[in-house]
């Protein structure tokens, strides 16, 4: 390290990192295309620098640029980035790869796939520290890492050290990368969009642990994000990134609340709202019952590697009992690995429960076989999440609608023909589409493919696993008002499965809660978004991201660590390892939740009088103007 | 360690199972396609009492479960049983020296036979697989580590031209080049390490093309993955990653192809190769042992064919799940 100045410690006049007018291009077929112009910004020591812009703004190719990361086909066309006195991107490798990871460290936007999944966590990260200060003894580089899991928080680091990339949630990955990173004492940290995989209340978890670390390890961060909620927990600056330019760079409090540029303004209009929602919140039906499920539960095994001929049992769904009415909207939420996903599976009859029942329309769907499963199928159908492999693409879309008519036997070609074309003008799919091959299509209009699809059939209830969560906000919105119109148009029933608390506020009139594997609360939607009776989903409603105004604050409610091991599942109350109101009775009591239908419950032993009182600040006083 | 013992106890009962039933089609294919070994054992000028009576002495005549089960319990003491043809010395002897009857007992034991044959195969298969890795390995590491350069072009070149050879044109090229022409090498027979040199070259010819390009397109895809290149910017060396990490993520799909598909091209080449080259190992023994209807020899080796095959791909499984912990078992 001898050629690079480093910065004497406490000189805040001169900036750590000083970028003056960075353009990249693209060099494609079509020639050159700009993806970033004149980019000009500084950061100084100890100090968060957040960058905020939309998917395609071009943040990633900037973060990347920050450490000289811009391969083929991508460009520097002009600027400098300075650091200690040097210009990085004119740098040589061999003197660049001596900056990295030792003075400037990068943690993506992707956790699970940044390791060699073949070799231990803590190996990795020993491997990279012993590059990087090779005067460190073995042992002293082994302690140093374990200390540093310590200090993310991963709980008994020594035993995970030796534990394999696969075996970490998405999480505990991106507090290892942290470790990765600040193991070494760098000076820089460039986060790029580091939360945007990880489940709302990781994720918060996350930025609390980054903002302590930042101030102890005495780090610059520039922080990444397409989430403005997320990016001004952490921030002191913003800059605002549209379409490769910055168009606005001021304090955080100032951008929220006296935005200077429109596109900043249409930024904050954008962020989810919760409880300043405006306009009136869906109601439960009070028709009759179409989904009955009672008591469900289902179990996987796996095999256990640590003993001969043994496995362990994975309990994904745990006992869960709703019912749905017609016409209704109801939601599942909850985060990964709390079973939804299984459910989903259980319901639309993919896969049989090992115990409990499902009842469509009065009929147990589970001892249903042959002509009969079939005949039912039609009546319930389930959209999935990806648009893209939901579609053979070797089809043309009027042949892949027409698809369910011809499996069950529904008319003769003229009339499927008619038939897949009167589905595909209500989805809002252009006729000229059915000889067409789906190629080209955008995400919204295959979702629509999949929807007619569904449609084709009249079902009456559908069952949207995700169906929404790899859309745009625009698109989003669209097919919601979509669903409104086939619903009061025919009645349909939706079951929406979902980790978008924002999406299930605005359409669902019922809500049920799940972690792991059981509905921990199950409230009609103002209940549950302005009273809740259970502490998670108090935790899950504090940690979203939102600029507004929240009735649950995140230093009361959320505690550290993470969902259990749904193969060890500790006795008692299965969120009491996170709880903030956890007592003696929880460790040993499993709390269960009345099976009442049409009532609100929750399974906790507390009475919700005695949580702590909501934060019923008025509405208008949080959301900026 | 729990997990190595359950291993290969699973991996050992199923294996048996599969032996047992390419031991069971063999045996029954074998009494249902036409061509009496009687006939070939005694002659063409045995009294067809004769020919009768040896059929039931030696049990041909009864149901072939039958015939199989004692089989079976045969194997099963350690006892392989004799050839039908082949006397004590290792000879052909076949024709009508048997006429008055046959006696089991001045045939060679097949387990001795396979003992002395299978020595000299598994010569030529290791040098076979070591000449395999002296082409494949250089070329397939540098097609992979500059994809898309000049290269990988020089590898896809070299598989092409090399897989588009037939091996018994090679066989017979190389000897006329290298043995005939040239007197550089022997080629027909055995009679020292040399003979082993040019089989084992068109064994490789053979074998190489598959494995370059699989190194390749392997070594390719793990530098195309994400951990290759956050590793370069969390600060180690390109060096250090390709060393540690690409080539040993590399490896578990290789591993694959050598367990399901070199093995078998080894073998089945083995077979034509040392028909080729008059070389006395067990390709030799089967291949004459199929003409002669020599049904102990067959069976036996078809047996030890798929124990081997059985074998290696239970070892290639366990080195797999080893370096990556989450492929299943």
């Amino acid at each position: 390290m001898s050629n690079i100045i480093t910065l004497p410690a406490g000189t805040s006049a001169e900036p750590l990192m000083a970028v003056r007018g960075l353009s990249v291009a693209i060099t494609g077929t079509t020639g050159e295309r700009q993806l970033l112009s004149d980019i000009d910004l500084t950061v100084n020591a100890r100090s968060v620098l957040g960058i905020i812009g939309e998917s395609g703004s071009g943040k990633t190719i900037l973060s990347r640029a920050l450490v000289n990361w811009v391969r083929q086909p991508l460009k520097v066309t002009s600027g400098t980035v300075r650091y200690g006195g040097l210009d990085l991107l004119t740098l040589p490798e061999a003197e660049m790869a001596r900056l990295r990871g030792r003075e400037i460290a990068y943690i993506g936007a992707n956790p699970t796939s940044a390791l060699d999944p073949t070799v231990p966590v803590g190996h990795q990260i020993l491997e990279k520290l012993r590059t990087v200060s090779p005067q460190l003894s073995r042992e002293a580089a082994h302690k140093r890492v374990i200390d540093t899991l310590d200090a993310v928080r991963i709980p008994s680091p020594a035993q995970r050290f030796d534990e394999y990339p696969f075996q970490f949630s998405g999480g505990m990955m991106q507090r290892a990368l942290i470790v990765d990173a600040l193991v070494s004492n760098p000076k820089l940290l460039i986060a790029d969009n580091i939360t945007q995989p990880l489940d709302v209340t990781v994720a918060a978890q996350i930025l609390r642990l980054l903002r302590d670390l930042q101030k102890d390890f005495d780090t610059a961060v520039v922080f990444i994000s397409s989430s403005l909620g997320i990016v001004s927990e952490i921030a002191d600056d913003l800059i605002v990134l549209d379409r490769g330019r910055i168009v606005e760079h001021s304090p955080v409090s100032d951008l929220l609340h006296k935005p200077q540029h429109a596109y900043s303004r249409e930024l904050i209009a954008k962020v989810p709202k919760l409880w300043s929602l405006g306009g009136t919140i869906p109601q439960p039906s009070s028709g009759e019952v179409v989904l009955d499920v009672r008591d469900v539960e289902k179990t996987y095994e796996v095999r256990d590697r640590k003993a001969i001929f043994a496995h362990r049992k994975v309990k994904a769904v745990r006992g869960v009992s709703f019912t749905v009415r017609r016409g209704e909207n109801f939601g599942i939420i909850g985060e990964s690995g709390c079973g939804k996903s299984t459910l989903s599976r259980l319901l639309s009859c993919l896969e049989a429960p090992n115990s409990g029942q499902i009842l469509f329309e009065g009929q147990d769907i589970a001892s249903l076989r042959g002509a009969d499963l079939l005949a039912l199928r039609r009546r319930f159908q389930l959209l999935l999440q990806d648009p893209y492999n939901a579609i053979a693409a070797h089809c043309s879309i009027g042949r892949t609608i027409a698809e369910p008519l011809l499996i069950h036997g529904l008319g003769n070609r003229n009339e499927i023909e008619t038939k897949v074309k009167a589905v595909m003008t209500e989805v809002g799919l252009p006729e000229t589409l059915y000889d067409q091959l789906p190629v080209g299509l955008s995400a919204g209009q295959r979702q629509r493919v999949n929807i007619a699809r569904a449609l084709v059939l009249e079902p009456e209830l559908l069952i949207l696993d995700e169906t929404l969560s790899a859309l745009d906000q625009v698109e989003q919105a669209k097919l919601l008002d979509l669903f409104e119109t086939l619903q009061a148009r025919r009645g349909i029933t939706y079951v929406y499965i979902s980790h978008d608390l924002a999406m299930v506020r605005r359409v669902c009139a019922r809500i049920a809660v799940m972690y792991l594997g059981r509905i921990v609360e199950l409230a009609d939607n103002e209940t549950m978004f302005e009273r809740s009776a259970h502490p998670y989903t108090r935790a899950l409603l504090s940690a979203v991201p939102t600029v507004e105004h929240k009735p649950y604050r995140m230093e009361t409610y959320l505690l550290e660590g993470e969902p259990p091991d749904p193969i060890d599942i500790p006795p008692g109350c299965s969120f009491r390892t996170r709880c903030p109101f956890a007592f003696d009775r929880c460790a040993i009591d499993d709390p269960v939740r009345g099976a009442d239908i049409g009532v609100n419950t929750s399974a906790c032993h507390l009475r919700a009088d005695s949580l702590p009182p909501a934060d019923a600040a008025s509405p208008s006083n949080g959301a900026p103007a | 360690m729990a997990f190595a013992i359950e291993f290969f106890l699973r991996r050992i009962g199923q294996g048996l199972v599969i032996v047992l039933l390419v031991a069971f089609v063999i045996f029954t294919l074998l009494r249902i396609v036409p061509g009496d070994p009687i006939r070939i054992i005694l002659g063409p000028m045995t009294p067809a009492s004769v020919l009768e009576e040896t059929a039931r002495n030696l049990g041909l005549r009864d149901p072939i479960l039958v015939q199989f089960g004692r089989f079976v319990t045969q194997v099963a003491s350690g006892d392989l049983g004799r050839s039908f043809i082949r006397g004590v010395q290792g000879g052909s002897t076949g024709g009508s020296q048997d006429s008055a009857g046959f006696d089991p007992e001045s045939r060679a034991s097949v387990a001795e036979l396979i003992g002395t044959a299978l020595p000299y195969s598994l010569q030529l298969a290791a040098l076979g697989i070591v000449f395999t890795l002296l082409v494949s390995v250089p070329l397939g590491l540098a097609a992979g580590l500059r994809s898309g350069r000049w290269p990988d072009r020089l590898g896809l070149y070299v598989s092409s031209f090399l897989v588009s050879l037939p091996n018994i044109w090679v066989g017979v090229v190389l000897i006329f080049l290298l043995s005939a022409k040239t007197g550089l090498l022997p080629a027909i027979g055995y009679k020292g390490f040399a003979y082993t040199i040019i089989p084992a070259m068109v064994l490789a010819i053979e074998l190489s093309p598959v494995l370059i390009r699989a190194i390749s397109v392997s070594v390719a895809a793990n530098l195309g993955e994400t951990y290759f290149d956050v590793g370069l910017v969390r600060g180690l060396s390109r060096r250090a990653m390709i060393a540690r990490h690409v080539l040993r993520n590399a490896a578990v799909p290789l591993f694959n192809l050598f367990g399901a598909q070199m093995i078998g091209m080894l073998l089945g080449g083995l077979f034509v190769v040392e028909y080729i080259f008059s070389y006395p190992g067990l390709g030799m023994l089967t291949i004459n042992a199929v003409f002669q209807r020599d049904f102990p020899i067959i069976q036996a080796v078809a047996i030890l064919a798929s124990g081997v095959l059985v074998a290696i791909n239970m070892l290639v499984d366990f080195a797999s799940t080893t370096i990556d912990r989450r492929l299943k078992f």
